[in-house]
């Protein structure tokens, strides 16, 4: 117990601040359909770092770090100018061509570096394991100043989520506050990537949104449902993954998809049997 | 009176086996050396398995715990574990395996390096490797050198046990010096034979055997080479006539079989970590099996 909270603690409060913002952000994007969105924008945000690298910067300073955000925000802008509200291309093929172009085109910036490719792949397999105090605290800073704006707004970002025509009417700008959305998300995504890795973000950003919009209305309910199941199968994943001693984020992601199935199997019972007493 | 003598005696025996000294390593190559200098006075944990790249792991759990339990930490260097030590030293929290104490052994401190970069080290160019190729412990005459390092620093450790390490030491290095005359014997006709590789990670070996690699399939590790360094790679084969294209176990077949395949040559598959391979279980046993593959495959082209 003393060696698991020794080792465990950081990654798992690193769980809770990803969870805390990915669940909110998530509900956004289930409600847009944009699945994909976070993919896409960690692999233009690593293609900026490989740029940044190739310029002679080291990976990990700031200038690297800006470089990269300033490429998040070129992919925000591309996402919010190709929202077409008749829908002639579906906005997911967008994010798709952006995460494999960019995904090709880091490859071909790579190839260009004499050496030190290795520590480029580094960038999209941060392993929660590692995570330290420091970093925790940094992350919880950023998204706290970012949920923070998102809570100012919210009559902007929620509008533009769930009820696109009140936007409209309301007069504001589409694809300026489209992308201020995704700029902010670019802005949790190239950390958070950074941490967990992509496939524990995108867990991060989908379970917990899935369950919240499966299970209730309205964004509040939504949230605490999402916390909750998020908070419970990081815990939960943590805890495995330490007993049984298996990678940690592997471990996580695997638990959030349990947890899904598990919910999801309550939820048809439920639907079910609601049915069979209407008959 | 004797019995208790006797008694008392052994009693601090097998406590000394019972709690020996923790020693932790970051490759089985590593731990296999550390098994046969400690003996029974050491419990040797292997952080990566042989059938892993070093360079990137998978984060477990249990790293900590062995790295906060640990009383001597050995570990390759030259940045070979640079994507994950660092951090997991950190996460450990033991104070006896920091970089400075001693109970934190850089096994690569005395090893004649390759390839470190000439000139001034310029960060922005790049580098993987700044301080040189890491793959050293696939040259036998290195093993000498890291036993020695590893023999001194388990007696820095635990004085009580420094005659048994010296035994084992002067074992260690009596039998790899025999088996080195014999494998250098068996090597002889390879000497000065041209192949091919996958990676940059025979040139220890290479350089040992007097092998000359004459290039590389994958240059830079995780970029899919192009089409036309194939082109160039295999055309140079042809007319240096080069048949053979060696590629460590652990990695794909596919690349190495195919370019082999073009110039009718034979591709070769090494264990390049003790553990690589079942059956392959000390130093020496690498080397047995890695002389094998060679002499079949030079023998059969």
């Amino acid at each position: 117990m003393e060696d698991f909270l020794r080792f465990m603690a950081a990654p798992f409060a690193a769980c809770l601040v990803l969870v805390g913002i990915h669940a909110y952000l998530g509900i956004h994007v289930l409600a847009r359909g944009v699945i994909f969105v976070d993919l896409a924008l960690a692999q233009i945000a690593a293609l900026g770092r490989t740029l940044a690298f190739l310029a002679g910067y080291e990976l990990d300073s700031v200038e690297a770090y800006l470089i990269s955000l300033a490429a998040a925000f070129i992919g925000a802008a591309v996402f919010s100018l190709t929202r077409l509200r008749q829908r002639q291309i579906p906005q997911e093929a967008v994010i798709g061509i952006t995460y494999a172009v960019a995904a090709a085109a880091g490859i071909l910036a790579i190839d260009q570096a004499p050496h030190g490719a290795e520590h480029l792949r580094d960038l999209l397999v941060g392993s929660i394991l590692w995570v330290t105090w420091p970093q925790v605290l940094e992350i919880a800073g950023l998204y706290a100043l970012v949920g923070l704006f998102h809570w100012i707004f919210r009559a902007r970002f929620l509008a533009l989520s769930f009820a696109e025509e009140e936007a409209v009417g309301r007069g504001w700008s589409l694809r300026w506050w489209d992308f201020i959305f995704y700029a902010s998300f670019g802005v949790v995504i190239t950390s958070s990537v950074q941490v967990a890795g992509v496939l524990l973000v995108f867990s991060f950003l989908i379970v917990p949104a899935v369950c919240g919009t499966l299970l209730a209305q309205g964004l509040g309910r939504r949230l605490a449902i999402a916390w909750g199941v998020g908070f419970a199968a990081s815990a939960l994943g943590c805890s495995l993954s330490y007993a049984a001693d298996l990678p940690t984020g592997a471990t996580v992601v695997c638990t959030f998809g349990a947890v899904l199935v598990a919910l999801g199997l309550g939820w048809l019972g439920r639907h079910l049997l609601k049915r069979e007493r209407k008959v | 009176m004797n019995y208790l003598i006797l008694a008392s005696l052994l009693a601090l025996g097998s406590g000394a086996g019972a709690e020996g000294l923790r020693v932790v390593a970051t490759t089985p190559d590593l731990a296999a050396i550390a098994l046969a200098l400690g003996g029974e006075r050491v419990e040797v944990k292997t952080i990566a398995r042989g059938d892993q790249d070093p360079h990137y792991l998978e984060a477990k759990p249990s790293f900590m715990s062995l790295v906060n339990k640990a009383d001597l930490l050995i570990y390759n260097g030259l940045e070979l574990e640079v994507g994950w030590l660092p951090l997991l030293v950190q996460g450990g929290r033991n104070p006896r395996v920091l970089p400075g104490q001693p109970g934190n052994l850089d096994a690569s401190e005395n090893i004649p390096v390759l390839e470190i970069p000439t000139g001034e080290v310029d960060r922005s160019q790049g580098d993987i490797h700044p301080l040189g190729n890491p793959h050293y412990t696939l040259d036998p005459r290195n093993g000498l050198v890291i036993a020695g390092a590893i023999a001194s620093r388990l007696r820095d450790l635990d004085p009580a046990g420094a005659e048994g390490y010296a035994r084992n030491l002067g074992l260690f290095e009596r039998e790899l010096q025999q088996l080195l005359t014999n494998w250098e014997r068996r090597a002889g006709p390879l000497r000065g034979r041209q192949v091919v590789t996958y990676h940059q990670n025979l040139e220890y070996l290479a350089d040992w055997l007097g092998l000359g690699v004459a290039g590389y399939i994958e240059d830079k590790p995780g970029v899919p080479p192009s089409p036309r360094h194939l082109a160039e790679l295999v055309e140079q084969m042809q007319r240096d006539k080069i048949g053979l294209v060696l590629y460590a176990s652990v990695q794909d077949a596919a690349a190495p079989g195919r370019v082999a395949a073009q110039v009718g040559g034979k591709a070769v598959a090494l264990p390049i970590a003790v553990g690589a391979e079942p059956g392959i279980a000390t130093y020496p046993e690498l080397f047995e099996a890695i002389l094998a593959r060679l002499e079949a495959g030079f023998g059969g082209g």
